[in-house]
This record gives structure tokens, sequence and C-alpha cells, in this order.
């Protein structure tokens, strides 16, 4: 299952595989120490390009690091503090598109060997009507891998060679010269050498950058952060009740009549209430804090001590029907709108699916435990 | 700062300037103007998020809130939580430093790592004496919150 422009000589930034590194938004020094070393360890890879971008959910689409990710047409892989789904997506809106790469390096937190799995050998009833499967994606992979998966460079160099060896890319290879276009491309396309016949990098635009992609190639952009909704579209079935819910103009329907993602900075911030009312849970807020609303599988939970309830959070017992309507209210009243009417008969059956989801996963945290030992014996400790 | 009450988390000794008020959301509050209020979280708060890497705001300046409404999210090493209005009113000012650096309420909590202000009614505010007594009460609620959360994880190992 190898793309054809695997080959030598493409002319394009096609050559082997793109890794780009998805920086957070945390300042969480461990992440930040993980994130350089997954791109160093990747752009030690053979046939392997090392990108490091900003997060990925902020970049507008026509930030230079998404230009840069749309030029690659080979194989990517996608590595952001984001669950696999959502990095996915979020790069499909941007248009940079491909099959689904199998995973084998996912987020343990999340992986659950309970009796749930059911549904997965399902046969898929409504197939037929998933957007993704009328609209046919590009057939090169792309493999998104969660962050959180792993705790070393190690294990993702692992996944890396595994994913290698899958697109036939792990022999080592004479260089790629092709790459260099991808790197500088303002630059002449050939490598320029010096007095000896060495390969001159010094005068490169930027100096940091390798002919030879043995160092991350690292997009020094800054984005503002930014709040929209991301649709799954092996999910969507079109239905436009996201569409008929949202007040604030953000979706809207491309030529071919299928719902997208119009005007996403006409969003608000923080509301997830349309994610609540799609009835097949299509719709992602990567950031949002619960893990099923972030696109999390159905059975996920979260990763750390919630405290909402001591700093303020109004006890509420409501659907997610309810929800999604007040949420919208809240919005409307916040932008200066008169609120609306909460037609319960209406969103209640679409709201239906996702709030089983979303409820399963609220009230059943699946932790680790290594982190919160330490809180434990913190919190014993506090006790006396 | 000069005077300070102090409350015991455990071993912890978290102190609380007198020269200001308090929301039982475990926020400060200093009065800046006549009805403009300026609010941070107390040394409580602090001491249960620790070290804490990432904030939002999902509300601007001239946002019309109600008390308790939620306007945001915090993460720290150990815990997230939404943020929630301490009163109802208009957001005046949020301190868009802690955007790019949170940990500036983990530096200077009662000072630089303001949150924001808001203009309203804050006469729901407690004296300092009053907030001892309301974490009196609230700190073995929270203990409990936090070990019932704990347990929930730890039973679902198996």
């Amino acid at each position: 299952m190898v793309d054809s422009n695997n080959g030598s000589n493409g002319s394009s930034a096609s050559n082997g595989l793109l890794v780009v590194v998805s920086q957070g938004q945390s300042r969480n020094p461990e992440k930040r120490v993980l994130e350089d070393s997954i791109a160093t360890v990747a752009a030690s890879m053979p046939n392997t390009t090392s990108l490091v971008v900003p997060h990925l959910y902020d970049l507008a689409s026509d930030s230079q690091s998404v230009l840069k990710m749309r030029e690659w047409t080979g194989p990517i892989v996608i590595l952001s503090w984001l669950y696999d789904r959502a990095g996915f997506w979020v790069l499909d809106r941007h248009e940079i598109r491909g099959k689904h790469g199998e995973v084998e390096l996912l987020n343990l937190e999340l992986v659950n060997d309970d009796d749930d799995e059911e549904d997965e050998d399902k046969e898929d009833e409504k197939a037929a009507d998933r957007v993704a499967n009328i609209a046919v994606r590009p057939s090169r992979r792309i493999y998104s891998i969660d962050m959180r998966s792993g705790n070393s460079a190690e294990v993702f160099a692992n996944e890396f060679q595994r994913i290698l060896a899958a697109e036939q890319l792990d022999a080592p290879k004479k260089e790629l010269l092709s790459l260099d276009r991808f790197l500088s491309p303002t630059n002449s396309t050939a490598l320029s050498m010096d007095g000896s016949g060495r390969l001159d990098i010094v005068d490169k635009p930027v100096s940091h950058e390798s002919p030879l992609g043995i160092v991350p190639l690292r997009m020094d952009e800054h984005p503002q952060r930014r709040w929209y909704p991301v649709i799954d579209y092996s999910r969507c079935t079109n239905c436009m009740e996201c569409i008929d819910f949202c007040l604030f103009g953000v979706y809207g329907v491309d030529r071919g009549e299928t719902i997208l993602v119009e005007q996403p900075d006409n969003c608000r911030k923080g509301c997830p209430a349309c994610s609540r009312v799609c009835p097949e849970n299509a719709i992602m807020f990567p950031q949002h804090k619960t893990p099923a609303i972030a696109g999390a599988p159905v059975d996920a939970g979260g990763f750390k001590i919630d405290l909402s309830k001591l700093f303020g959070a109004p006890e509420r017992d409501e659907d997610p029907a309810a929800a999604a309507a007040r949420e919208r209210n809240e919005q409307l009243i916040l932008a200066g709108r008169a609120a609306v009417e909460f037609d319960s008969s209406n969103a209640e059956s679409a709201a239906s699916t996702s709030s089983t989801l979303v409820q399963t996963s609220v009230t059943k945290p699946d932790r680790k435990a290594d982190e919160l030992d330490s809180l434990l014996d913190q919190l014993d400790a506090l006790d006396l | 700062m000069s005077e300070s009450l102090t409350f015991m988390m455990g071993d912890f000794a978290a102190e609380f300037p007198t020269d200001r008020l308090y929301a039982k959301n475990h926020m400060w509050a200093i009065r800046m103007a006549d009805d403009i209020v300026r609010y941070g979280f107390s040394a409580y708060a602090v001491r249960l998020l620790q070290d804490i890497y990432f904030l939002e705001f999902e509300i601007e300046a001239n946002s019309e809130l109600a008390n308790r409404q939620e306007f945001g999210n915090i993460e720290s090493k150990k815990a997230e939580s939404g943020l929630y209005s301490p009163m109802a009113g208009k957001v005046v000012r949020i301190n868009e430093q802690l955007l790019n650096d949170p940990s500036g309420i983990n530096v200077d909590k009662y000072g630089d790592g303001w949150l924001m202000e808001i203009q309203g009614d804050s006469s729901e505010m407690l004296t300092p004496q009053q907030y001892l007594e309301h974490l009196a009460k609230a700190w073995e609620i929270a203990q409990r919150t936090i070990k019932g959360q704990a347990n929930t994880m730890e039973s679902n190992e198996e």
C-alpha cells in the first residue's frame, strides 16, 4: 500500500516521510522537552524530514506552516497534543488530506479493555452516508499521533520506524536532492558546494535548516489562539443539524452541498453547543475539557483532577440538548443578542446519540496511576 | 503586603492578606474604583492547582457575565478547572499577560498575577475572617472531592 510518488526522483517535495511536531500552547516544560526530542529523533531517521510548527489548531489556513505542509504530497506523520482524530481532521480542514494511517502508538490513558467494544465490529449501517465515503480523500496516508501516547523520544522513534517500513521507506536511500526545495524553496534547487566539494550550509536563508534534513525545520510563527469546530467526515452524514443550530454563521456548505466550517472565527470561544446536538458525534472542539467533545474515543476519561466544583462551577443536572441550548443562549447574550427558546422536542432526539456518548465519558474517568500516585501521596500528607 | 491571616491546608500554611476581600470560589477581590473590582486566585486556590501551565479566557473586555458563569479554563501540573465568575457584572479588563505566561499566578498571586477586573455589585464578598471560616468548611469538601476523583481512578485501574 505505497504511494506511487515515493520514487527517488519526484520533482515536488514528496520524497520520504514528513514528520510534523505541533507544539503545545501549554508552558509545561516536560512537554517542550518531549517535542524537541521527538523532532530531533525524526530528523535523524532515513528518508524523513522533520518539521516543527506552532499549535496545529491555532494555525490559519494561509499560515506558512500550513502552506509548507500542503506542499508535501507524500505520507505525513502529525504529532500534536490533541486526540489523534482531532489532529487528523484539523489537517483535513486545511486541505492536507489523505487516508487514515494506522497508528500503533496509542494514548494508553484512552485504551480501554472494557466490554464496551461491541460497536467496533458492528457494520456501519450509515456507511453510505458518511461524507468521507462520498468525497474520497487522496490515497497517501496521514498518521496522526497524540503526543500523550509516550514520554520518551524512543517510543516515538520506534513508531516512525514501523511507519517507514509500512511505507517501504525504511531502507537508507541516497541523498534526496529534491528535499532542498522543500527546505528552502526560494533558493536554487541545487545544493551549493564549497571549494572542497562539501555541502555549504552556511549561507542558507535560515541557518538551522539543514539541506539534508538532519536538523528539524522550525516554523517561526506565533499564531493567536483560535476556537472553532472540527468535523470528522468519517462520521458526518451531512444531516445539517449543526448549521440549523448554530446562530453565529459558522457553518456553510460547499459547492457539492457538503457541510463545512465556513467561518471558523465566527465561533464563540468556549462554546461547544453544536457538538452536543450532532447526532453522529462528528463535531469536535479539540481544546474542550470534556474528552468526548475534544475528539477522544467514547470511553476516554480525563487526565487530571477537575477542581471546577471547588472553584464555583454551578451544580447542573441537564441533558446535552439542554446544555447546548443554555450554552448557545449564554453566547447570544455575550454577543449582545437575544436568547432563543429551547425547542426540546426537536433537539432532544437529535442529541440522544451524542448525549449517551458524552455522559458515559464524564461519569467514567479512566485514568492512569503513575501521575496520580504522587498526587495521592500529597493528599495523604495534607491530611495531617 | 502588610497583615495576613493564615489557614493550614495540612502542613501548608496558606496566607491571606487582610487588605482585601475574598470570594467564595477562592478569588481575592480588591476595589479599584467605585464599582470596579480586581480579582485573582487566593493562596488556597493556587495551592490546590500548584504549577500553572495554561490559562484561557473565553471572554474579553466588555463581556457581561452572570454570577458563576464560566469564563475560561486553567490547567496546572496536577489539575484542571473551569474559571467561574465571582460576581455578575461587566468585564473591564483581563490580564492578557497570563496567556503567555500563566506562571505569573504562581509567582505573584496577590499582585501581578491578577486575573480580571469586573464592574458590578461586589457586596457579597467576604471579609478575610469570614473567608477563613468558609475555608474551614470548604477544606473538608475539597479533600473529599479530590480523593473521590483519585479513588475513582484507582478503582478503575483494575
